[in-house]
């Protein structure tokens, strides 16, 4: 595992594009962040703490090009049999993947999240005030958005595996993440729209970042990371299954 | 680890195509082994299933008496190329090679000795994207070289390579072969095997149609045949024919005699002062050979597809 672990990291270290996609997430992140919450500096928001994270909302798509990268580069150039050639325990090739692209993922997400909360906290003037990590509800909203980002480059890894093609990867996973709310939003039922964004990825997922009107929200915020993190848990689960079935 | 292949009873079918049919051969060490069949035959198939990378219905591959996908580090003892351009365009030759080198335990002083060792040195630091198929082919023979293996498994290698750089590969292939490694080659032209391959598989539709040694396939070719060069063409077909030889018109002053030895025919023309200007045992070229072997096979085949 340790030799799998310096080839992904290798491998991952010498794209270019790595170093470019980690900038992107911090810099999306940070500046959707800022302009939500300068949106909301006149007005007032009332969640300083979910507004001043709005950018992980945008950040995770290019968090989900790197996962998807990470397995779909190989598979598109034929490169991916070189790789089983030489590390031939394919369980552990992803579980090595998953380690690095999640530790790649976890130093930008906690980037992005610090400067957010921090450019937040000088946006957001009268509110920002009350934006500090000292304070329990919204360190639990820092924690659990970079927590957010890690899973989605999970969930991203586990759909590229199943589906061995970068482009329809990323279309699963962006799908997921942004239609499950659209269709929910069209859903009249209130009981099944509940429903919808218990089990939305990105809309349970997200609900670690509230800090105030917990009782409003469709799931509890801890639970709701859990139903994200059930997500990538089941996609890694099959992508595995699938690479121990196909052929390479 | 003993240098050796053993391919035995592989059989695989994807939905109703068989891929292969009951493949069998062994490859010995010390010998470069030319895989040959057309495009189809299942070369390709049957070389990801020795690599652990495609699973068979039935039947099983083994390297050193081992499975592949047992084996702790494999580029130690199998090298092997499958595909030239199975690489990410923007990582450097040499990066290429590091990540290999990793997965076995190896650091950037190994990918430094074989990319000299293939004369890639010069464009190691440059993207595996900008390499020709050529160079690329050198990065994928020096990465079956990385662990200095026994054992090489190389898909087509000398596929888009410049006269030059076959003829590279041609007298890598021997020096490899002659450190008593077991060298596995496939080629869909037996031309590309003249002058390198020592014993050769014919494989035609996912079994094997010959496996034998290139000396003694080109013997058999050649047979007890002559060929003769002269004016009166006429004349020396009739003398010929008469002493109970099978005569062919092979070119405007070319015969190629069957069933006399050299030396008859020589005497038989004296005899009759029929004039000739070369009289020499005739070699068949491996490509002649191969036509010769597969010329069953493939009437049968053509027969069978009538049907």
């Amino acid at each position: 595992m340790k030799e799998a672990l310096h080839v992904e990291w290798t491998k991952l270290r010498t794209l270019a594009g790595t170093a470019w996609l980690l900038a992107g997430v911090v810099l999306l992140t940070v500046a959707l962040g800022v302009t939500a919450s300068a949106a909301c500096a006149d007005t007032g928001c009332g969640d300083p703490a979910k507004t001043s994270l709005t950018g992980i909302a945008f950040g995770q798509a290019v968090v989900a090009v790197l996962a998807v990268l990470a397995v779909g580069g190989e598979y598109s150039t034929g490169m991916i049999r070189v790789t089983f050639a030489a590390v031939p325990r394919r369980s552990t090739v992803l579980a090595a993947k998953a380690v690095v692209v999640g530790a790649l993922v976890l130093v930008a997400g906690v980037a992005a999240v610090l400067v957010s909360v921090m450019a937040g906290r000088f946006v957001l003037a009268g509110d920002g005030a009350a934006l500090s990590l000292a304070d329990g509800p919204v360190f639990r909203a820092a924690v659990g958005s970079v927590l957010y980002l890690v899973l989605v480059g999970l969930l991203s890894l586990g759909v590229a595996t199943v589906v061995r093609d970068a482009a329809a990867a990323i279309g699963v996973v962006l799908g997921l993440l942004y239609l499950f709310p659209i269709v929910a939003a069209v859903v009249s039922d209130p009981d099944w729209f509940k429903r919808l964004q218990r089990i939305s990825p990105m809309t349970a997922g997200l609900a670690v970042q509230a800090t105030t009107n917990l009782d409003s929200l469709p799931i509890s915020p801890w639970a709701g990371l859990g139903v994200l993190g059930l997500w990538a848990a089941g996609a890694l689960l099959v992508g595995g299954l699938a690479l121990r079935l196909r052929d390479a | 680890m003993e240098a050796t292949i053993e391919v035995s009873g592989l059989r695989k079918r994807y939905g109703p195509t068989v891929a292969l049919d009951g493949m069998t051969f062994t490859v010995a060490p010390g010998k470069v082994t030319g895989f040959v069949g057309p495009n189809g035959a299942g070369k390709s198939t049957t070389m990801r299933v020795i690599l652990g990378l495609d699973s068979v219905d039935e039947g099983h591959a083994l390297v050193g008496g081992r499975h592949y996908r047992s084996l702790r580090h494999p580029l130690r003892q199998v090298g092997s190329l499958l595909d030239a351009s199975a690489l990410q365009p923007s990582r450097t030759g040499r990066n290429h090679l590091l990540w290999l080198a990793h997965s076995q335990g190896l650091g950037a002083r190994r990918v430094d000795e074989v990319a000299e060792r293939v004369g890639l040195t010069s464009a190691i630091r440059r993207k595996a994207g900008g390499y020709s198929l050529g160079m690329r082919q050198r990065l994928g023979i020096a990465a079956a070289l990385l662990g200095d293996p026994p054992v090489l498994v190389l898909d087509e290698p000398v596929n888009g390579m410049d006269p030059e750089g076959i003829r590279w590969m041609r007298g890598f292939l021997r020096s490899l072969a002659a450190e008593g490694r077991a060298v596995l080659v496939s080629s869909h032209l037996m031309s590309e095997l003249q002058d390198t391959a020592d014993h050769v598989v014919i494989v035609g539709r996912g079994k094997v149609i010959a496996d034998v040694g290139v000396a003694e396939l080109i013997e058999t070719a050649s047979g007890e045949r002559v060929t003769l060069r002269t004016t009166a063409r006429t004349q020396a077909m009739t003398v010929l024919a008469r002493a109970g030889a099978t005569v062919a018109v092979t070119g405007t002053d070319t015969l190629t005699v069957t069933g006399l030895s050299g030396e008859r025919v020589v005497a038989l023309l004296g005899e009759d002062a029929v004039p000739f200007s070369e009289v020499s045992a005739h070699r068949a070229s491996l490509e002649e050979a191969y036509m010769d072997l597969t010329r069953d096979a493939v009437e049968f085949n053509a027969a069978g597809d009538a049907r």
